[in-house]
């Protein structure tokens, strides 16, 4: 059996270590490209949200090298689209003559935990063992992230800080024991210390929210944060596989959020639906000087909420800018947008320090 | 003399203005791209090099536009800037306390709020040409009607007739089917004015706070039955600057001179004769499997571009 997974930016890195570690025969899902993505809406139906049909474009480039079970996590008791990715999925595959054996994974831990001990015959130890590897990687991977949202604006030499991240995610994905890990933390915080910054440097800063899998996946949105980074932006971001973990673990997040957006919201929308809005007030407290909505196309949860981040960017001020993302965007459209807003911004923040 | 020169080359048409220091207009050009923007920027600074004035010192460039990139490259210029911040730049200095800009052109449209002179928001069309110049430059076609009298005619209209303007597909077939059943023609040119005035702000000005005064401009602002159906559609008068079809251009000028280079890039008029290529290929080097762009003048690489990786783009150019 040979399995493969939908490709989710860095963090791919991690789940492929997750399944190796395991004993399973792992073919890593190629990064998602504008080919791929092509292939993957091909086969899917038109009017169905955009991470189906980039899931589908890696699935396939993963089934030519001759993957023939994929894991497919979706959330059965969501209340998104995602809730029937699996069965959509297959489905797709099968039609198009694809024969493979589909593995859906609920996110829930117990399941997780079965189906993962069912295929891979692993001890408990084990199990244990590899998800105890696979968070080191994960920290490692969502930290890196974050030090070059804060490195990039800042870098004397522009375009260091991504040269490092290109050269050190490669490494880290042949990393197969803690003590290689250990080894190879110890070169990156060598190279990272040896990037030559401006500390001083007063930059604007602004936070991305929107769809967990838009705004990680650098493939998907364009290299959106290296793009601000490059424009002297500091991008912040609370979406990552952690934070999304942890509100499995403690639902009663949820509800703390659903205390302070209740002027606006009063329900859930499903997805990460309600985190956006209470994202967005918090970077408009926090003084920031933009906020980029990224959402993908026919994203339901997303869309719903648009007008009401249209609200709070009208009565507050802080300039607002919502990216819908699917296969018929070009990236020459996203950038003009892009540069006319990173312009808004550096008025706002101009404006608001004199 | 030092001059300023600003260049925008969009989809539909390229236009240049020249400016001296008092920010007077010593030039301005209109013309065609025709799909071919390399053609139009040399035809541009070809017929600025006949009507420049003899003491001109062309010590700044400013490119905008939808092929900015690659007209700030053939033509080494000094500013690159996006269509939103030069297009603003532009009407703020002839209306200095603009609250909104509707900017409608070839093949964008868009809406920029300012607060002070300053750009707050704004809003590009995103996903259909039905609110744009191409959509009149179409029927106007179908209708045999010149695009230059087409407002003229639909001023003269009594009883506009309403058209469907969600997809310029579905107003064709609805202006065909109003044409059967009877309507005069210069009632279904004042309907699709209407029309396109109604997508726009149904689609690309929605949510957007649009405040007086109120400024139209860009190709279509040049007709009259627009200016009228807008001015109805928002109850509100519209001001049509001066220079209000070249304003893009306008604006990237003014930029470059406030950013006032110590010495241009600009390669000069010799451009004009030389041989200029640009090639695409699609990088192998890693998944992200870029479109690679390269410009060549005279068969020497000047550019590169498109890459995410800053692997083409950071080469060299001296070595090749």
């Amino acid at each position: 059996m040979k399995i493969t997974f939908a490709y989710w930016g860095n963090y791919t890195i991690a789940f492929i270590s997750l399944f190796q570690k395991l004993g399973i025969n792992v073919i890593p899902p190629e990064k998602t490209n504008q080919q791929s993505i092509i292939e993957g809406a091909k086969i899917s139906p038109e009017m169905y949200c955009f991470p189906l049909k980039a899931n589908i474009g890696n699935y396939l480039t993963a089934i030519k090298k001759g993957a023939d079970t994929v894991f497919m996590v979706t959330s059965l008791s969501g209340s998104c689209r995602l809730r029937y990715y699996g069965i959509i999925q297959d489905k797709v595959l099968s039609e198009a003559g694809y024969k493979v054996n589909f593995v859906i994974l609920n996110q829930n831990f117990i399941d997780i935990y079965q189906k993962l001990k069912k295929i891979s015959g692993a001890s408990f130890w084990q199990i244990v063992k590899a998800v105890y590897f696979f968070f080191k990687k994960l920290h490692l991977i969502e930290k890196l992230e974050k030090k070059a949202q804060y490195l990039r604006p800042r870098e004397k030499i522009k375009g260091q800080t991504d040269q490092i991240l290109r050269e050190t995610f490669p490494q880290l994905e042949k990393v197969r024991n803690l003590r290689e890990l250990t080894k190879l933390k110890r070169e990156i915080k060598k190279k990272i210390s040896e990037i030559e910054i401006d500390s001083k440097k007063n930059v604007p800063r602004i936070g991305i929210i929107g769809e967990i899998f838009t705004v990680t996946d650098g493939a998907i949105n364009f290299g959106i944060e290296e793009k601000l980074g490059k424009q002297d932006i500091e991008v912040h971001r609370e979406m990552d596989v952690t934070y999304h973990l942890k509100k499995i673990i403690c639902p009663w997040k949820d509800w703390q959020i659903q205390k302070k957006i209740n002027p606006y919201l009063k329900s859930t929308v499903g997805g990460h639906g309600r985190d956006a809005i209470f994202e967005m007030l918090n970077y408009t407290k926090n003084n920031f000087d933009g906020i980029i909505h990224l959402l993908p196309f026919g994203c339901m949860p997303e869309v719903v909420i648009r007008p009401i981040l249209e609200k709070i960017h009208q009565e507050t001020g802080i300039p607002f800018l919502s990216l819908s993302l699917d296969e018929q965007v070009a990236e020459a459209g996203i950038n003009t947008r892009l540069e006319a807003f990173v312009d808004v911004v550096k008025n706002h923040y101009n404006n608001k320090n004199h | 003399m030092k001059c300023y020169l600003g260049i925008d080359v969009g989809s539909v048409s390229t236009n240049l203005v020249l400016i001296d220091k008092e920010n007077n207009v010593l030039f301005s050009l209109y013309i065609r791209t025709e799909g071919d923007p390399i053609s139009a920027i040399k035809k541009g600074l070809k017929l600025l090099k006949e009507k420049i004035p003899e003491n001109a010192e062309v010590v700044g460039v400013g490119t905008t536009g939808s092929a900015r990139q690659l007209a700030g490259v053939i033509t080494g210029a000094d500013l690159i800037k996006n269509e939103i911040t030069a297009h603003a730049r532009g009407v703020a200095h002839f209306i200095p306390d603009v609250k909104t800009i509707i900017e409608i052109g070839g093949q964008d449209s868009k809406i920029i709020i300012l607060e002070n002179g300053v750009v707050v928001d704004f809003g590009l069309n995103l996903l259909c040409a039905a609110g744009t110049g191409s959509f009149l430059d179409a029927q106007s076609f179908r209708l045999k009607i010149p695009i230059q009298e087409f407002g003229k005619l639909a001023l003269s209209s009594k009883q506009p007739t309403i058209i469907s303007s969600r997809c310029t597909v579905f107003a064709e077939s609805d202006m065909i089917h109003k044409q059967q059943i009877g309507h005069k023609t210069e009632d279904i040119v004042a309907g699709l004015c209407q029309g396109l005035a109604r997508n726009f702000l149904a689609n690309i000005a929605k949510g957007k706070n649009i405040k007086p005064p109120i400024v139209f401009e860009g190709g279509v602002s040049e007709n009259l039955g627009m200016r009228k159906a807008f001015e109805e559609a928002l109850k509100e008068k519209v001001i049509i600057p001066k220079y209000n079809t070249v304003m893009g251009a306008f604006g990237a000028a003014l930029l470059v001179k406030e950013m006032s280079p110590q010495k241009s890039k600009f390669f000069g008029f010799g451009v004009i004769d030389k041989d200029i290529k640009c090639t695409s290929f699609q990088c192998k080097g890693c998944p992200n499997q870029c479109e690679v762009i390269e410009a060549r003048i005279d068969g020497k690489v000047m550019a590169r571009w498109g890459d995410r990786c800053g692997k083409w783009s950071n080469l060299n150019m001296n070595n090749i």
